[in-house]
Parts: C-alpha cells; structure tokens; sequence
C-alpha cells in the first residue's frame, strides 16, 4: 500500500488527466445500466399497457422513455470512445515522468551508488518495471475508483424501488468487486512477484549471452547457456501457469457472485411486486439492472490479480531510487575557484566501513599548469585519485582543497566543468559521431569537430567513412576499433578546454607506433592545462613533470622522471 | 520495415497459426469451452425471460417459478466450472509455443556466432526474447479462440431471435458483419502505426541500456542531467506515437459499440411501439433485449484482442526477422583428439561485404608449439585472422588447414574445443570466480582453479577477495579492474588446457611488472601449445618466438625479434617510432 500511495504522489503533476479518466470512465458504465434498466422497463410498461384499453394506450407517455434510450446509447459510445483515449493518454504521460524520474536517481547514484547493480537488470527495472507500473493507472486506479463510485449510485437507485434487491445487489457486487479478487490477489501475490522477478532474470540472461558470444563459443558453453535459459523460461511459465489458475477460480468465483446476484434479486423482486405492490413492469428493470451493474466491477478481479506485479515492480524499482547517494550535496557550495591548484592533505578513502582504504593518507600538492603521472601496478588506488578528485566518492579523511577550496565543497556538476578525463572506460554512445563529439561540446560547430578527430588522429578515418561524422557507432562502440574508440574519446578532450585534464591509461590499446604519434600530437593539447596522468605504460610519462608511484593506496615519490626518459 | 508492413501483414498469420500445431489439443479445448460457454448463456437467457413474463403477465408467484429459477442455478454452476477450465486451456495454448521459440532464438544467435550477430544490439534481441514473445501470448490464448466464438455463438443465437421476430433478426444480421467489415477498414491503417510503435519501443530500451552503461562518462561530461530531458522527450514522442495507433485501434471498439448499442436502443423502441399496441406479447421481446448484449459480446471481445494480435504480428515479425536470418555456412566434421595442432593458412583472403580486402593471399604456417606475436598498424589485418583462425567466419579466398584438414569443413564446436580464445576486452559473466574459471572446463576441482589462477598471476588478488573462489563477479566484472578482468580471463583460458590459445592484446592492461609475469607463463604454455598473440607492445613481441608483421593484409615479415630489428621494413618502423618516445 505504502508504494501505491508514493506512486500517486509522484503523478501529481498529471493530477488533471488521471480525474478525467476517472470521470468519464464512470460516465461509460452509468449510461450502459441506465440504458438497460430502462430498455427493460419500457418494454414491460408498454407491454403491460398493450393489454388495455384504448384510452389507457393514449394516455401512456412513449416518447420520453424513447428518447431517453437513444440518449443514453448515444452517451454510451462517446463516453467509452473519450475515456479509451483519455485512459491511455494519462498513461503514456504518467510512464514518461516515471522513466524521466527514475533517470534522474540513478544520475547522483552512478558509478558509486551502482557499483553492485547489474546494468541489464537496471534496464530490466528502468523499461519492463516502469511499463508495468504503468498498469497502476489503468488497471487499477481507475476501474477501483470508478467501481466505487457507480457501484454506490446503482445501489441508490434500485433502493428506490426495492430495499432488499439494493441489498442483494451491493453483497454481490460487493462480493464479485472486493472478495473475490482480495482473495486471488492474495493467492496470487507470490506467484506475480515471481514473474516479474524471473522475467528479469531472463532479461538479463539475454542481455548476457549477446555481450559474450564470443566466450561462451569458444568455451562450449552455449549449451549450458541455453539450458539454464530453458530453466528459466521453465520457472516463468510455471509461475505463469499458477497465475493463470487462480485467474480462471477468480473468473469462475466472480461469475458465480454475478449470477447468484440475479437470482437473488429476482427472488426479491418477485416478492416485492406479489406483497408489496411494487410497479410489475419494474421487475423488469431490476432483472436487467442487475446484469448490467457488473460492468462496473468486471475489471477489478484482473485489477487485483496484477496488483501483486504491479507491488512487485514498484518495490523494485523504488528499492533502487532510494540508494544512499555516495556523495553528499555540499552545506556551503564552492565558488568556481580563481586558481586550481590541488593540495592532498593525509587524504584516506574507503568504499565502505568493512573494506580495506582504497587511498591511505594521501599527502599530494599539484601547482596549476604542472603535470603530474602517477604510476603503480593494478589495483593500487589509481582510480579511487580519479573518483575522489572527480567527486564520485566521499573521502573520509583528511583535507582535499582545490584553489584553496575544500573538495568537499564542490558537486560533482562542478568538477565536471574543471576537469576532462580521457578514460580507458570511456563510453561510445550508439549514436552517430557526430553525437558522441557533441556530447563534449554542444555547441561545437563542424570545423571544431573536425579539428578535434584531427588533433586525435582519427580525422582521415572519419572522412573515409562514406556518412562521415554522422557514422553511426555500434552498440558501445563495436564497430569501431578499440584503439578508434579512445581517439574519439581524446577528440571529445580536446573539446573541451578545462582547467583540469586527466588521462587515465590514455594510449592503452593502442600500438606502439601509434601511441607516439598520439603522445606527439597530445602535447599541444595540454598547453595551459593542469594535467594528472595516470598509467603503468612508460611512454605517456615523457608527458609529465614529475612521477608519483601509488602502492596499496599509499603515494610515494616515483623515480625521477630524467631517469625514466633515458631507461 | 514499419511502413510499408500494412502490405505484408496477411503473411505472418498463417505462420502463426503454423505455430499453433504445437499446442493444437489446447487451442480446440479452448474453443470448444468458450462455446459451450455461450451455448449456455442462450438458456440462461431463455429460463430468465420465462420467470419475468410469467411474474409480470401470468401473475405467477414466487413459488410457481420456483423449478426455472433452480435450473437458473444449475447453469451457473456449470458455466463456473466452464470458465475455470477454459482459462487453463488458454494459458496451455501458447505455452509451449512460447518455450519453443525462445530455444529457437538462442540457439540460431548462438548459431550465427560473434561476426554475423556483431550488427544486433543486445538489448534490443533481449526485448524480442522477453516482451517479444510475451507479445505471443494473447494470440494464441485470447484472439485464436475468439475467432471461432464469433462465428459460432451469434449464429446460434440469431438461429433462436429469427423465428421469435424476424424484424429484431435482421437487425441483428445487418448489424453483426458491419463490425468485422468496418474493423478490419480501420484495422489495416492502425497495424502499419502498431508496427513503427513496436520498432520505437525497440529503440528506447537499446537507449536506456546504451544510456545506462555511459552514465559514468555521462556525468564526466556534465551531461547526465540533459539526458533525462532526453529520456523525457523520447517517452513523449513514444506516447505521441501510440497514441495515433491507439486513437484508430479505439475505432474499432467505438464502432463495435456504436453498433451493439445502437441495436438494443433500436430493438426497445421498435419493440416497444408494437408493444403499445399489443401487436406482439412481452416474452420474445424481453427474450431478443437479454440476448442482444450476448449477440455483440464475442464480437467485443474479438476487438479487445484484435489490438493483441496487432502486437503479436508487430512482435512475431521481429522474430521471424532473426530466425530467419542466414547462418554462414559451416562443416560438419568433427576433428579427430590430437596432441599437437598445426594450422596452415594458403592464400587467404578475407573482405567484409562489398567492401575492400582486409587479407588478401596470406600464406602463414603455425607450429604446434611456440608463441607468435602478431604485429601490424591499424587495419593490417591482425584481428581478422584471428577471427578467421577462430573459425567465427570463414576466408572468403583460400584455405586454413588445421592438421591438414580445411578448418572450413569442420564443425566449429569440434575446433573450439581445441582452442581457447582471450578478446580484447573479456567478459566475466555475472557469477563466480570459480563459475567463470570452469566455463570451459565445468568439472575442475578447486586446486585446477587454483594452479590456473598461479599461472596467470591472479591467484593473490583473488584471494584477498571476500570470499575467494567464491566471491561474485559483476557483469563484465565491474567490481574488478580491467587487469584483473584480463587475467582471470587469461586463467579461464589455460584451465581449459587447449591446443592453441589466442590472445588479442590480452596484457593491455596490466602494469609493467604484472605483464612480465603473465609473459612468463604465456612462454610456459607456449612449450606444450601454439600460443598466438596480437601485441600492440614491443614488450610481447620481444617475448615471443616468432614475430608475424602484417601489412595491408598481407604478411610483411616473418621471424625473431632480433632478425626483424636487424632487417629494414616495418618492424623497423614501429620501433623507431615507440623508441623515440622511450629515449
């Protein structure tokens, strides 16, 4: 309950929407009882006054009722045509705010808070948990509210002509409406959660296997694959195959509630027109009243049994949206400092209070304008430097100041713009070229981009492709070569003119051969920037001015850099 | 595909239906259920309108109507029993189906290999395996048995109304085809918007997964937050365009009702003006209003599932789409188990479709042991051969002979259980250290994994890892660094204890001091297997026995390290470049 009542504050912003719906929906189903409950007593009137005399047939008001059945029939096609529309209309805009809401959680979160998510089941929880969120509004929301509401008018009205068949009637829709499907959506409620959890993993498994081909090839393990995708698909359906049984008892139980309703409030009715002198032609009223009124809660037994998905999903996706974020927003935001000189004081980070310091007591002063490399073998903290300098982790000890601001001070937004990473993790976008430049520099006009593939040595490549800059890069970038992938991402530096530069593992994948020309060609890139470079290749070190050497998280002096430029 | 699609629909259905043979003997009891079904409601109505005629115009008593309202009561019992059955009977109807096509599907990307799947993202074939068979579900289990129920029931309940008034019949009659014909003139326009809607939702999920494995590079750039601007905009348009599907697709449904509704509305006024006059008795007027409804109510329902088999068809498409695509042709032979492998290339040649030849008439011997590094700039060729010694695709010139026999006859599996294969970039899959290292090798005990984990230099790291053996690895490894990565990979590949191993720049991210290391086993495993290796590094080459410089997909040199320094040529070259920069 807890998670639909979030879900509904998050839409408030589509508030209007969601009540028209609602609404018409109401609309729709009154007009098809009042249609019907009034075919039935005209004909039954106009039958019973077709029994007597002349004067009694001319005195009868035909015309009225007539009219009133064109009416509603009329109103009932528009009505179910509007919310139709309507319905689905506040749909759509309600999963376009999830999935815009949800983005921006994960945005703080990403890459510390995500470390432990795997991205296809992020993707299964962004797209398939959002797309069954989406039957929240449509499934739920409004054939409940309007069950609620129509139920309590009809039951007005057949009080009006009978009190027993009102009753009658509310015990069965209320049994067909609220009973029945409590019960199923109580049975149902694991088997539901289990769908939506093994769809997920077989989302994944999928996601998986296209990423490893290779792998699982050349290993023979794409029979274990599929096999374990068959055990998959085998837990789904059988938890599918439980969800369908208790959806057929719900449509068997609910048919029962209907019927015996009509059988009870025929009972009621014949009673009342033998004892009480109820109108006999509003016997027929009531037989047809009473068939039609379920209309109204005909929706809610499905409404029920996806209620447990629908929990399943939100919990899902609201479990990932509220992990912790890694970093703080600052008490006193920094000003964009007048210099940016780093100054690393006994600096210590941890990913977690039970894991060993990724940095020990990092001591580390960067003048602006020098370069600094740090060397050290895998695993030593050189991308914790990264993740501390670029705010994607708190440090837990020590003083960091830029420009004589404390780190701590600064979002991550802000170190964005004072400091450019040339990763070996740089993300290809699937998209053209062109966009994955633009992503640097979104004004950057074509000279610009151009210069850029230049300056990276990519220039001549991309103006051999027949589309050029608007070349479409494979999914992460697998059409293109690895040691191709970096030079746009060195492209996408050059762009960009921050104080701050830092290459990580920047000539990684490339050959000896071209990683000099590339090294050549960085050099007038790095003019006026402060740059850290951080490597365990010798050659990107004749870029810097001083070596530091990281071991186990703690920082020394690294060998003299005349001394490496000679080896 | 989307637009023109309208033209081409007809042709997925039969294949559907070929489909359903599998699961025939539920798809006829869900048919002959939903009959039944609406058999029954035709008594239904008939016991009623006996009660309230009676009541009304026979003055009877309750006790007088006691007999019909029991049988009343037996029917729904019955029709409990019915709709229970027939929702288990609808579930089997595409379950196996559903099964079937999944296997299918993996199997023929499996089938297809790494080269010829290279142009489909993954996360856009995980949506078709998922939703898109998903999608299947409600074709066969709802809209292939309406079909027979719309036939079926509002003939047999026209066949009672006609002789009871023929003017109520024909109402009906008129009626009743009107709504199949007036469906399917707006359904054709609303299946070709259903297709571009389908290829849309394709295209976001590839999005999201493309959007979240570059959050990290998103946010570098200070760009994260436009892109949910982005995502919000991309759901709009997705909603702009299903809502111009559904806003026709609706049609149908207003059209059905329109009909259904205006029938009733027709049927009591013209009803009850010859009532008034006492030219006809109550019962078979009420008779005609009860089963009016029941007359539209199949028809309805085949509208409700009509936009269900719209995504089914958009879906189904897709996957016939992957299904069908070709296989590259591959042998059949199975390689006899040898010690020693050797593998002759004569006259190779290889050049994507329509495009220019990356290998043209290579010549290359491979001894059974000893290791060659594979050089080149760029483009030489380097990572074609590799995939073509992989047997991922075949030459498109030339023969490569393993033992003699042409690697182009045998199946892969066959080979791929001779070679172990290290890529640029390994992937670990979400499990295990130890689940990964025994890919391979499924039945290695713990001090096999051990011993490997030694030979590639991992076994410290993995050690000190919570949990050890145990401790679980990310997808593609995140919670490791790309080192680490590479070297459990490399651990992965010698615990399977192959005839060749082929590495593709497989040191790239280790430091100096664990390249060595790892150099120092690769040189171990060479003494027993033909290692080869592509190096961007001058380091391997000098490690390795023999050094093979390609050139413009040619072989530009052959030999030792020293005897290439020693010559003029492009080993020279790349040298002279990296040592520039050293000295």
């Amino acid at each position: 309950m807890n998670e639909m009542r979030r879900l509904v504050r998050l839409f408030a912003a589509q508030k209007g929407w969601m009540i028209s719906g609602l609404a018409i929906a109401c609309v729709t189903v009154m007009a098809n009882f009042w249609l019907m409950t009034l075919s039935g007593w005209f004909l039954a009137s106009t039958g019973i006054v077709g029994l007597s005399s002349f004067a009694v047939q001319n005195q009868f008001n035909f015309f009225t009722p007539a009219a009133s059945v064109r009416f509603f029939a009329t109103l009932r096609v528009g009505a179910r045509y509007g919310e139709r529309l309507v319905t689905h209309e506040a749909t759509f805009r309600l999963l376009a705010e999830l999935r815009a809401w949800f983005f921006g959680r994960l945005v703080p979160l990403a890459p510390a808070g995500l470390k432990d998510q795997r991205t296809g089941d992020l993707l299964a929880r962004l797209s398939g948990d959002i797309d069954t969120l989406n039957l929240f509004y449509l499934r739920v929301y409004v054939p409940a509210l309007a069950a609620g509401i129509t139920v309590g008018l009809m039951t007005l009205f057949f009080a009006w002509f009978s009190g027993w068949a009102a009753l009658w009637l509310l015990v069965g829709l209320g049994l067909n409406g609220v009973a029945v499907p409590m019960l199923t959506a109580r049975l149902g409620h694991k088997a539901g959660a289990e769908v939506t959890s093994t769809m997920a993993a077989l989302r994944t498994h999928y996601v998986e296997a296209a990423q490893s081909l290779p792998e699982l090839l050349t290993y023979g393990a794409a029979p274990g694959a599929l096999a374990e995708a068959a055990a998959l698909n085998g837990r789904l359906q059988a938890a599918q195959g439980r969800m369908a049984g208790y959806a057929g008892l719900s449509l068997a139980a609910s048919g029962l509630a209907t019927n015996f309703t009509l059988l009870a409030v025929l009972v009621a009715g014949i009673k009342a027109v033998t004892g009480a002198g109820l109108n006999p032609a509003d016997l027929a009223l009531l037989a047809l009243g009473a068939v039609a009124a379920f209309e109204a809660v005909a929706p809610l037994p499905q409404a029920f049994a996806q209620y447990g998905q629908i929990k399943a999903a939100a919990r899902r996706v609201f479990e990932v949206a509220d992990l912790p974020v890694p970093v703080a927003e600052p008490a006193v935001t920094a000003a964009r400092p007048a210099r940016f000189d780093l100054a690393l004081e006994g600096v210590s980070l941890r990913y977690g209070a039970d894991r060993p310091w990724a940095l020990e007591d990092v001591t580390l002063r960067v003048a602006e304008g020098q370069r600094i490399g740090v060397i050290g073998p895998t695993g030593a903290g050189k991308s914790t430097l990264i993740n501390l300098l670029l705010r994607f982790y708190e440090y837990q000890a020590g003083s960091a100041r830029l420009g004589g601001q404390e780190l701590r001070n600064f979002t991550p937004e802000q170190m964005a713009r004072l400091v450019t990473v040339v990763s070996q993790r740089s993300h290809l976008f699937h998209t053209t070229i062109r966009d994955n430049l633009l992503l640097a520099r979104g004004d950057a006009d074509e000279a610009a981009l151009m210069n850029a593939l230049e300056v990276a040595q990519l220039a001549d490549f991309v103006r051999g492709l027949p589309e050029g800059l608007d070349t479409v890069v494979g999914e992460a970038g697998i059409a293109l070569s690895g040691g191709q992938g970096r030079r746009i991402a060195l492209a996408r530096a050059v762009l960009r003119p921050t104080p701050w530069l830092i290459l990580d593992e920047p000539t990684e994948g490339l050959d000896a051969g071209t990683e000099a020309a590339f090294l050549r060609d960085l050099a007038p890139v790095l003019a006026g920037r402060t740059v850290l470079v951080i490597t365990h290749r010798p050659a990107p070190l004749a870029l810097v001015d001083e070596v530091w050497r990281l071991e186990a998280g703690r920082l020394m002096a690294g060998p003299a850099v005349a001394a490496l430029h000679k080896a | 595909m989307g637009q023109g699609s309208a033209a081409k629909a007809p042709r997925i259905d039969p294949r559907l239906m070929r489909e359903g043979k599998r699961t025939r003997g539920a798809l006829k009891l869900s048919v002959l259920l939903g009959m039944v079904a609406g058999w029954l409601i035709i008594a239904q109505a008939v016991l009623l309108a006996h009660v309230v005629n009676g009541v009304i115009f026979a003055h009877q008593r309750l006790a007088d109507v006691t007999g019909l309202l029991w049988g009343l009561a037996g029917l729904f019992v019955l029709r409990a029993l019915l709709a229970f059955a027939a929702e288990l009977a609808a579930f089997r109807a595409s379950r196996a189906i559903r099964a079937e096509l999944r296997h299918d599907l993996l199997a023929h990307m499996f089938a297809r290999g790494p080269v010829d799947m290279a142009g489909d993202a993954s996360a856009d074939l995980a949506a078709t395996l998922t939703d898109g068979i998903e999608a299947l579900e409600p074709y066969f289990s709802r809209y292939v048995p309406q079909m027979a129920l719309c036939v079926a029931v509002p003939l047999a309940i026209l066949a009672l109304v006609l002789p009871l008034d023929w003017i109520s019949g024909v109402i009906l009659l008129v009626a009743g085809p009107l709504i199949p014909f007036f469906m399917v003139l707006v359904g054709y326009r609303a299946e070709a918007i259903n297709q571009r809607q389908w290829q849309k939702l394709l295209r976001m999920s590839t999005h999201f997964l493309d959007m979240l494995q570059g959050l990290t590079t998103l946010k570098l750039f200070g760009r994260a937050r436009d892109e949910v601007a982005i995502i919000a905009r991309l759901s709009d348009e997705y909603r702009r365009v299903t809502m111009e599907g559904l806003r026709v697709a609706f049609l149908t449904s207003a059209v059905l009702e329109f009909f259904a509704t205006l029938a009733i509305a027709l049927v009591a006024v013209l009803f009850g003006a010859r009532l008034i006059h006492g030219h006809i008795s109550f019962y078979p007027a009420f008779l005609v209003l009860l089963l009016a409804p029941e007359f539209f109510v199949p028809l309805r329902g085949l509208s409700l599932h009509y936009h269900a088999r719209m995504t089914a068809i958009a879906a189904a498409r897709r996957i016939y789409e992957l299904l069908d695509a070709p296989v590259s042709p591959r042998g059949a032979g199975v390689l006899a188990p040898m010690a020693r492998v050797e593998i002759a290339c004569e006259g190779v040649g290889f050049a994507y479709e329509g495009g220019p030849a990356v290998l043209a008439g290579l010549d290359v011997r491979f001894g059974a042991t000893g290791m060659t590094a594979i050089l080149g700039e760029s483009g030489a060729g380097k990572t074609t051969l590799i995939k073509l010694l992989l047997g991922f695709m075949p030459p498109s010139a030339g023969r490569i002979l393993v033992n003699g026999q042409d690697l182009a006859g045998i199946a892969p599996e066959s080979w791929w259980g001779q070679v172990a294969y290290v890529p640029q970039s390994p992937r670990l899959l979400h499990g295990s250290v130890a689940d990964n290292l025994r890919l391979g090798a499924p039945d290695a005990p713990d001090d096999a994994l051990w011993a490997a984990l030694n030979m590639a230099r991992a076994a410290e790291f993995v050690r000190a890892l919570p949990g050890g053996l145990a401790a679980a690895v990310g997808e593609g490894g995140s919670a490791l660094s790309g080192g680490q990565v590479q070297r459990i990979a490399l651990a992965r590949a010698y615990l399977k204890n192959p005839r060749v191993l082929v590495l593709d720049e497989a040191t790239n991210s280790l430091d100096g001091e664990s390249e060595a290391l790892v150099l120092d086993a690769l040189t171990e495993m060479a003494a027993s297997r033909a290692v080869m290796i592509i190096a961007h590094r001058l380091s391997v080459a000098e490690r390795a026995a023999r050094v093979l410089v390609l050139d413009q997909g040619r072989v530009a040199q052959d030999g030792t390290a020293a005897a290439l320094m020693a010559a003029p040529g492009v080993y020279q070259r790349l040298r002279q470049a990296y040592g520039e920069m050293v000295a």
